[in-house]
């Protein structure tokens, strides 16, 4: 059978290489060539690769976020990492048993790793997210949107809020749902979004008043969308004092 | 600074008696030696600044001449063991002050001065004088020189250990980029084997520029070369998205600098700068000429909000500070700052050029 890979890095030069290297191997076809970690996602929804050779060090979206994005497809590709020189993630890859390669590439490696290609299980995947100190958000949310992932640019984000099983993406392109818990969105994003209530988390850019109604129920006022987000009485006095609204 | 380059570390490491400046050192120690003497001596019946003038012209003689003799012992010293070297430092110091005490004396007993003046210059009773020069000397001099070793030891440290970090963070090349690099050569063997010879020239360039230790200081031309040689690399790997601008034509070429002054700048725009931004974007280097002191200028947008930022840009920055402070003292400056949507770094320093290549480190 043959082996369709789809090859991503924001380097040139280095696509090309893996082109031809993979090209001399034999029995594998190369799909197409992505140079962002955000078209990579997108066709590997579109072409099924079977591998996906995945640069690590992109600028935007790193490799380590589009694989995890990746894994949300209904087939998820297996995902081999390339890397010139990143110690943090190449000691990640070993611990969690990931195929990683590193440039420049030899074709027998090369060869070796696309025999042992396998799918990120979701412990791996969690794993490698840990390890990256400079990726430590991410730089989009995905939402599951029928056989292909739909990507959330994180700025274009309005709030999050949690229903029940799901959590609720409010965006400029609309609303989605996506996997991630209330308490990892918290903590992932600290820095971009605060927790106004027990179910939703605001962008902290867009906060623009408090208001408290006549029932006595306070409610946050977001920048650029006519809507308003309760917020718990404990947290309107911190949201206050915080960014002083 | 550049000097004692050669002492080993168990020698007698001393100032050079020959320069003014550890002359001025010894008539300092002399004079306050003489205040003491008149100062302890207050009782004697003569008035204190007699006395005052009556000690300093005695130990000025002694200090100027054993400054003298160090300062023709400073070859023969220079090779000796620590001990033997101290010996013979404070051996000779005690020998002028016994020629100058034996000098006196002659003085004294002649009848030169007349009675009235060699009555109020010159001691009494000559035994206990000489003994008691001797003595004071023997004292006196061993601590000037355990003082001037001292001062010496602790000056050298300083300048090894500054030394050493310049070494340490000039051979500094991030592994990413030569990785990258490699992997970008290998690609280009192929498809372009004329870039590809292009870029191992210049990579071989870069990394002799980053290994040399010897020379260090060099010309701005040739600093600006390195740079330059550093976009060209990058420029392969990096294509559209890397756009470096030099506006450098007002600088001094001929001017020496310390090497590696320009390149980490510009790693640094790249890497922070360029690299996390999918656009890309420009590099600025600017230089002028104001005065005598030479004024350079590396801008560089900032990653945008959301987008990745590499970590870590004060290493290069630090170690640029800290080079420039030794070779310019006081006379430097690094900034950098934030200002809108560009980082910026500039490094004022005065304008030196010199036929003989010396700056200090």
């Amino acid at each position: 059978m043959i082996q369709q890979v789809l090859i991503v890095d924001d380097e040139p030069p280095a696509r090309e290489r893996l082109r031809r290297l993979v090209g001399e191997l034999g029995n594998i076809e190369v799909l197409a060539e992505a140079g962002t970690g955000e078209q990579a996602v997108r066709l590997a929804g579109e072409l099924h690769p079977d591998v996906v050779l995945l640069d690590v060090r992109m600028p935007g979206m790193s490799g380590l976020e589009a694989a995890r994005h990746m894994a949300l497809l209904p087939e998820p590709p297996a995902v081999v990492f390339t890397t010139a020189y990143d110690s943090y993630a190449i000691e990640a890859f070993d611990a969690q048993a990931v195929g990683y390669l590193l440039k420049p590439i030899r074709a027998e490696k090369l060869a070796a790793a696309l025999r042992r290609a396998a799918r990120l299980a979701g412990k791996q995947l969690a794993g490698l997210a840990a390890s990256d100190p400079q990726h430590a958000a991410r730089t989009h949310v995905a939402a599951r949107l029928g056989d292909q992932v739909r990507l959330i640019p994180v700025p274009e984000i309005y709030y999050f809020g949690a229903d029940q099983k799901y959590t609720t993406v409010r965006h400029q392109g609309g609303s989605d749902l996506i996997e991630d818990s209330l308490r990892t969105l918290e903590e992932e994003f600290a820095a971009q979004f605060v927790r106004v209530h027990r179910n939703a988390l605001a962008s902290i850019n867009r906060l623009a008043a408090i208001e408290r109604d006549a029932q006595g129920q306070y409610h946050v006022i977001l920048r650029d969308i006519n809507e308003r987000l309760a917020v718990s009485r404990r947290l309107a006095g911190e949201l206050r004092d915080r960014f002083r609204l | 600074m550049a000097g004692r380059a050669t002492s080993n570390a168990r020698s007698l490491n001393l100032p050079d008696f020959c320069a003014a400046r550890a002359v001025l050192a010894v008539v300092l120690i002399v004079t306050l030696t003489a205040i003491v003497l008149a100062v302890a001596r207050q009782s004697s019946g003569l008035s204190f600044w007699l006395d005052l003038a009556r000690s300093s012209l005695f130990l000025l003689w002694a200090g100027m001449g054993s400054a003298a003799a160090l300062c023709l012992l400073r070859a023969r010293l220079a090779r000796l063991s620590l001990p033997a070297a101290s010996a013979l430092a404070l051996g000779s110091v005690l020998v002028v002050i016994a020629s100058v005490s034996l000098g006196v004396l002659w003085l004294g007993s002649s009848a030169l001065l007349g009675p009235r003046a060699s009555n109020l210059l010159l001691p009494v009773a000559p035994q206990s004088f000489f003994a008691a020069s001797l003595g004071i000397g023997a004292i006196v001099g061993a601590l000037a020189l355990r003082y001037f070793y001292v001062t010496g030891e602790w000056r050298r440290n300083v300048e090894l250990q500054a030394r050493a970090r310049v070494r340490a963070l000039q051979a500094r090349i991030r592994p990413h980029f030569l990785f990258n690099s490699m992997n970008t050569i290998a690609a280009l063997t192929r498809t372009d084997p004329a870039r590809a010879e292009e870029a191992v020239e210049d990579l071989a360039d870069l990394f002799r520029a980053n290994l040399n230790e010897k020379r260090s200081s060099i010309t701005l031309k040739e600093e600006l070369e390195v740079a330059r040689i550093y976009q060209r690399i990058e420029q392969l790997r990096l294509g559209e998205r890397l756009h470096v601008v030099w506006d450098v034509a007002d600088l001094p070429m001929r001017a020496l600098v310390p090497g590696l002054l320009m390149q980490p700048l510009l790693e640094n725009a790249i890497y922070h700068g360029i690299e996390p931004r999918p656009g890309g974007g420009v590099v600025t280097v600017s230089g002028s000429l104001d005065g005598d002191i030479i004024d350079l200028t590396v801008r560089n947008p900032l990653p945008e909000a959301g987008e990745a930022a590499h970590a870590g840009n004060r290493v290069a920055l630090d170690n640029i500070r800290e080079r420039m402070d030794l070779i310019y003292p006081g006379r430097s400056s690094v900034e950098a700052n934030r200002i809108g949507d560009e980082y910026l770094v500039r490094l004022r320093f005065p304008r030196l050029e010199d036929t003989e290549r010396s700056l200090s480190l």
